[in-house]
């Protein structure tokens, strides 16, 4: 097995001097700032020679005391070994600029595309680089930068022209200062998102042809994102995805509230899923503060965990079966009203349906019930008799296999090089999961298997998600024969501040590999936390997979991936 | 306004009818005279209560999950909670809807397109702010992108807080709204 | 009694004119009322068997527990809501396609009979215009609503309608040839193409004698109803409501309600080509004697609209494609087959 140290040494010797201010933490992390020259070189040799086929995302980080801004290419592979490489890229503050990767990993663009809007960071050789999840006017307010103060912002105040809209409220635009321009790197026009009129005339070649929205407001979207599909007659012949209608700037509150309150925010990233994204944030910092959990509280995490999976996938299937039955269908009622047992299992424990907070740095926050151990026996193989039955039920419809079979198929290759994330990579076939992965809390010790599919369609999609919900019911059958009695916190005492450091942490989320990169400089609040959801990366595939396809079967592909573009969007 | 609004006919025709009379009187005057008078009795008497009545027994929500409280919607209207026991079922056009639930945060992004769809939504209408988020931006209160008081764009009727509310509060909300139509304090200058 | 008939006899013997008249006039009106009442019944019992599908208890809180008066708080609230005409819409088409889909079931009721009064040893068919070939009529202008459905959409200016209209009428040419098909098989067996001498032909039932041709007419029937899984042209998660996206207030009631006028009336039709309409054991109760033939129809009725219901709670939806596929490639050859085999059957008997 490939391991971190034997990483930075094969970077060393082929390019010397190229790697500054290195750091291996363990086996599974190295930490590397890269000559900014030097970046494509290092990524194309570690894809290359050192099995590196995973681009997970990017952060870029505004170090305003250093005065430089900073990016943080985070390189992982699928499943060839288990070594996260952190690369940094510096860039002076003043006129920030790298290279764009994106002509190496198709999956860069949107990274990217969000560091760009948001600390104002340019990227060399980007094909599209326009906002993604903020509107036109608030491009060049540079929210995540540090010395943004509010919107519309108060010292900046002198930036922001006032535009009043006819609905009688006031926008603001913040166009390229005198002095931005003057320094030569910030053209006098922003690149703007296309309007839909100016899309029309680019793309519409024919009378035959037309542009149909599907969102913001669309009985197929689980939250609001804008699908816009180019349509002749029934076929989708080319599609445009633009996010970011609930974006609520989650990564900059979490900076401006203390360590403790960040769990709120967790919560709120996605609302299905809040105790892996609990779990995610919480063990970051813990590895921070170099804390031990106990073993009972490692349990019980992994008890809530699974449980929360069961329900989200069995949303998330529901919602599905609506899309391509109607809300008549009568199964998807059935799952709605068996996830109530489910949460109401959780809600015994935590007290909440959908945002828990149930998570504390070095533990939970309270016990299991009494009795929750009796009621999880009962209610589990009732479920996983009704799963087996909605199993047999899609198995065996043939109107289902007419629909779904070959529909929005991704090959293993694909899915890796596009970076799906979850139950949308494993249904191609690649066993790629983080609980094996990068093992944490008492995953180890817990026998499951990864659920795999062979097809990669939407049929696939939703069968692995019923399987796992099977998985995770045995999993959490075995924390039930296994849970030790014992302390539910840490001994030690948890500082208000946390010392300053740095750490990258990934559970498995519903919807797959769910990273946070929290960075502490020592005081009571994080001074970053890059949050690298799971749907954000399968989100990019969606419209590729579009083309060709019928309008029914693009409604098909989207409810199959599972979406919450409140996590994508954050 | 001319004929034209109310019947479907050509303008050459419409011109041509507004000069038509009848007891001495235009035409098109004394259709619009009797439809106002008409409205005035509906707006008096015992009518207005039946169909309030109706109103209030036949609220179409418009399906539109935006942030958690979305979540909670989608099971409102399914069957643990069952909101069509109230004549309360989903629709997925705004025509075809009475109320707009805001359900979660309002972004800078989003209000444009959420301001339409309110508009497109025939009268009389009502709408309901869910969750913290809608009412006063709730957690993100200090984002750059949420819009913090959804009051000042929509005239809200209900307010249901919690973050998430549960879906035994979405119901109370909904038979909250539904004293609100029977009351007649539904109504509103616009 | 003898006298008041002895009256009328004279009366239209006197003023056929008029006497014609008067009797279209109030066959008219207690059609209008026993189908529009009927497709309340079965919006009702829609949305009930619907919930009870689901697990739900769906509407309980006007008229009682079982939420009878729901649908007359739909109708007020539909009746005063704002009439919209967004901008842009073709007006005249758009104004009038709610009063084509409900001027298209009116024809239909008017050749369907409701069902026999069994008066003295004989069936009097109740029925408004007893023409010829009501059967194949009728099947002709139960499709109406298609045309209705293309004038909605095409005139709503939208693109989800305009879609939804394309589906509707790819979908009723390809379902209308099969289901015309059909009933001609029925008629060969018949003798007729008249709906009462085909009921009254029936000593064995069609649906036993022909079962290919009763599943074929019931899909296509299903079809021409716009029910799941043939809803494409209102398929609410792809293309919002289709054909109806820009109807509001009662012009979208309107067209709700002819949907079920149709549904209605298309179940009718099923029992009376293929279930043996109006027969049945006569029940030895006087009085009830009279209107037992009724009784077994509208539990023929009943049978097939809870059957279809049943259908839209455990089906998945077809794409369009898929289903003129079905349309072009199986049911039509599949109606040929069962028209060779009527002919067969329908000769050695005769």
């Amino acid at each position: 097995m490939t391991t971190a140290s034997e990483v930075l040494s094969s970077i060393q010797s082929a390019f010397p001097g190229a790697v500054s201010d290195a750091r291996v933490e363990s086996d599974r992390r190295l930490w590397a700032t890269i000559d900014s020259n030097k970046i494509l070189d290092v990524c194309k040799h570690l894809t290359n020679k050192l099995n590196f086929d995973h681009y997970s995302g990017s952060a870029g980080i505004d170090w305003i005391a250093r005065n430089e801004m900073e990016v943080v290419e985070i390189m992982a592979s699928h499943g060839a070994h288990q070594v996260v490489a952190m690369l940094k890229v510096k860039t002076p503050r003043a006129n920030p600029s790298v290279k764009s990767l994106t002509g190496l990993y198709w999956n860069a663009s949107w990274y990217e595309r969000e560091i760009w809007e948001m600390l104002g960071i340019n990227f060399e050789g980007h094909p599209e680089l326009y906002p993604l999840l903020l509107s036109d006017p608030l491009v060049g307010v540079w929210p995540w930068r540090k010395d943004f103060k509010g919107y519309p912002d108060y010292t900046t105040g002198e930036r922001a022209v006032a535009i009043p809209t006819p609905d009688g409220y006031t926008e603001y635009s913040f166009p390229p200062t005198q002095a931005e321009i003057e320094a030569g790197t910030v053209p006098t026009e922003r690149p703007k998102y296309p309007t839909f009129l100016e899309r029309e005339t680019r793309e519409i070649k024919s009378d035959s042809e037309m542009i149909m929205h599907l969102g913001p407001q669309h009985a197929m979207v689980p939250g609001p994102f804008l699908l816009d599909v180019l349509v002749e007659g029934e076929r989708v012949k080319k599609a445009f995805l633009d996010i970011g209608y609930i974006h609520k700037g989650i990564e900059k509150i979490m900076e401006n509230r203390t360590w403790l309150q960040d769990i709120v925010y967790t919560d709120r990233m996605c609302y299905v899923a809040s105790l892996s994204n609990n779990e995610c944030y919480c063990g970051a910092v813990e590895k921070i503060l170099g804390l031990e959990v106990p073993e009972r509280a490692q349990y019980i995490r992994v008890i809530l965990e699974e449980l929360s999976r069961i329900q989200s996938h069995l949303i998330g299937t529901g919602e599905f079966l609506t899309l391509i039955a109607g809300v008549g269908f009568a199964p998807w009622q059935y799952m709605i009203m068996d996830r109530e047992r489910i949460i109401s299992l959780i809600e015994s424990v935590t007290g909440a349906r959908l945002t828990h907070t149930f998570v504390r740095f070095g533990g939970v926050r309270n016990d299991l019930p009494d009795g929750f151990a009796e009621q999880c026996k009962k209610d589990l193989p009732y479920m996983r008799s009704r799963i087996e039955e909605f199993i047999e039920l899609f198995a065996q419809d043939p109107i289902y296999h007419a629909r779904m079979e070959n529909v929005g198929s991704i090959s293993p290759e694909t899915g890796k090089r596009m970076g799906c994330a979850g139950p949308v990579l494993r249904a191609t076939g690649v066993a790629y999961d983080m609980r094996k992965e990068d093992p944490i809390l008492v995953y180890p010790d817990l026998d499951f298997k990864v659920i795999t599919g062979t097809r990669g369609d939407s049929a696939d999609r939703i069968d692995v998600r019923m399987r796992e919900i099977l998985e995770s019911i045995h999993i959490i059958e075995q924390c039930l024969d296994r849970i030790p009695s014992g302390p539910i916190k840490t001994e030690a005492k948890i500082p208000k501040k946390v010392p300053a450091g740095e750490a990258y942490y990934r559970v498995e989320d519903p919807r797959g590999e769910m990273g946070m990169y929290v960075i502490s400089d020592g005081g009571d609040k994080p001074y970053r936390v890059k949050v690298r959801g799971p749907f954000y990366a399968t989100f990019q595939t969606l419209t590729p997979l579009l083309e060709g396809t019928y309008i029914a079967d693009a409604v098909a592909i989207a409810g199959s991936m599972d979406g919450c573009p409140s996590e994508s969007d954050r | 306004m001319g004929i034209s609004d109310v019947i479907p006919v050509p303008v050459a025709i419409d011109e041509e009818i507004e000069k038509w009379t009848i007891f001495g009187q235009p035409v098109a005057e004394v259709w619009f005279t009797t439809t106002e008078k008409i409205h005035q009795i509906i707006q008096m008497g015992p009518i207005k209560n039946i169909f309030n009545w109706g109103r209030k027994n036949s609220v179409y929500f418009l399906m539109q999950p935006m942030g958690c409280c979305g979540v909670e919607m989608f099971v409102f209207g399914a069957a643990p909670y069952d909101s069509d026991r109230f004549g309360c079922i989903p629709r997925n056009t705004p025509r075809q809807t009475d109320v707009m639930i805001i359900s979660g945060y309002l972004t800078r992004k989003y209000l444009p397109v959420f301001k339409n769809l309110w508009e497109q939504m025939p009268e009389p209408k009502w709408c309901i702010a869910i969750g913290e988020c809608a009412i006063s931006g709730g957690p993100f209160y200090d984002s750059y992108n949420i819009v913090q008081n959804t009051g000042d764009y929509f005239p809200i009727d209900v307010y249901i807080p919690g973050c998430p509310p549960r879906p035994e509060q979405f119901l109370e909300g909904l038979i909250n709204l539904q004293e609100k139509i029977k009351q007649r304090k539904d109504l509103r200058e616009y | 009694m003898d006298g008041l008939i002895e009256i009328i006899t004279a009366f239209a013997a006197q003023e056929p004119g008029i006497f014609a008249l008067i009797i279209g006039i109030i066959g008219a009106a207690v059609l209008s009322a026993v189908v529009n009442v009927g497709a309340m019944a079965v919006i009702w019992a829609d949305r009930k068997v619907m919930s009870d599908f689901c697990n739900r208890f769906g509407p309980n809180r006007v008229g009682g527990r079982w939420g009878i008066l729901q649908l007359g708080a739909d109708a007020i609230k539909l009746f005063t809501k704002e009439d919209v005409i967004p901008a842009g819409v073709d007006k005249g088409v758009y104004v009038w396609a709610p009063i084509v889909a409900s001027a298209g079931t009116m024809l239909v009721a008017a050749a369907i009979p409701f069902g026999a009064l069994h008066i003295g040893g004989k069936d009097y068919p109740l029925v408004v215009a007893n023409m010829d070939i009501s059967a194949f009529y009728v099947e002709a202008a139960l499709s109406i609503m298609s045309i209705a459905v293309f004038m909605a959409g095409y005139s709503s200016n939208n693109k989800y309608s305009i879609l939804g209209a394309f589906r509707g009428m790819a979908r009723m040419i390809a379902y209308e040839v099969p289901m015309g098909v059909c009933v001609i098989s029925v008629a060969v067996m018949a003798h007729s193409l008249n709906l009462v001498e085909i009921v009254q032909s029936q000593t064995v039932w069609y649906a036993f004698a022909q079962p290919l041709g009763f599943i074929i007419f019931l899909i296509a029937l299903v079809t021409d109803l716009g029910r799941i899984p043939f809803d494409q042209s209102e398929a609410e998660e792809e293309i919002i409501c289709g054909y109806n996206t820009e109807y509001s207030g009662i012009r979208w009631g309107l067209l709700y309600f002819q949907e079920y006028n149709n549904f209605l009336l298309g179940s009718i039709l099923v029992s009376l080509l293929f279930l043996g309409g109006w027969h049945g054991p006569i029940i030895p109760i006087p009085l009830l004697d009279m209107i037992s033939p009724m009784i077994w129809l509208v539990m023929k009725v009943v049978i097939v609209i809870w059957f279809i219901i049943l259908v839209r709670a455990a089906l998945f939806r077809l794409r369009i494609d898929q289903v003129t596929d079905l349309g072009w490639k199986w049911m039509l050859p599949l109606s040929l087959v069962n028209l060779g085999w009527a002919v067969i059957i329908g000769s050695y008997f005769a």
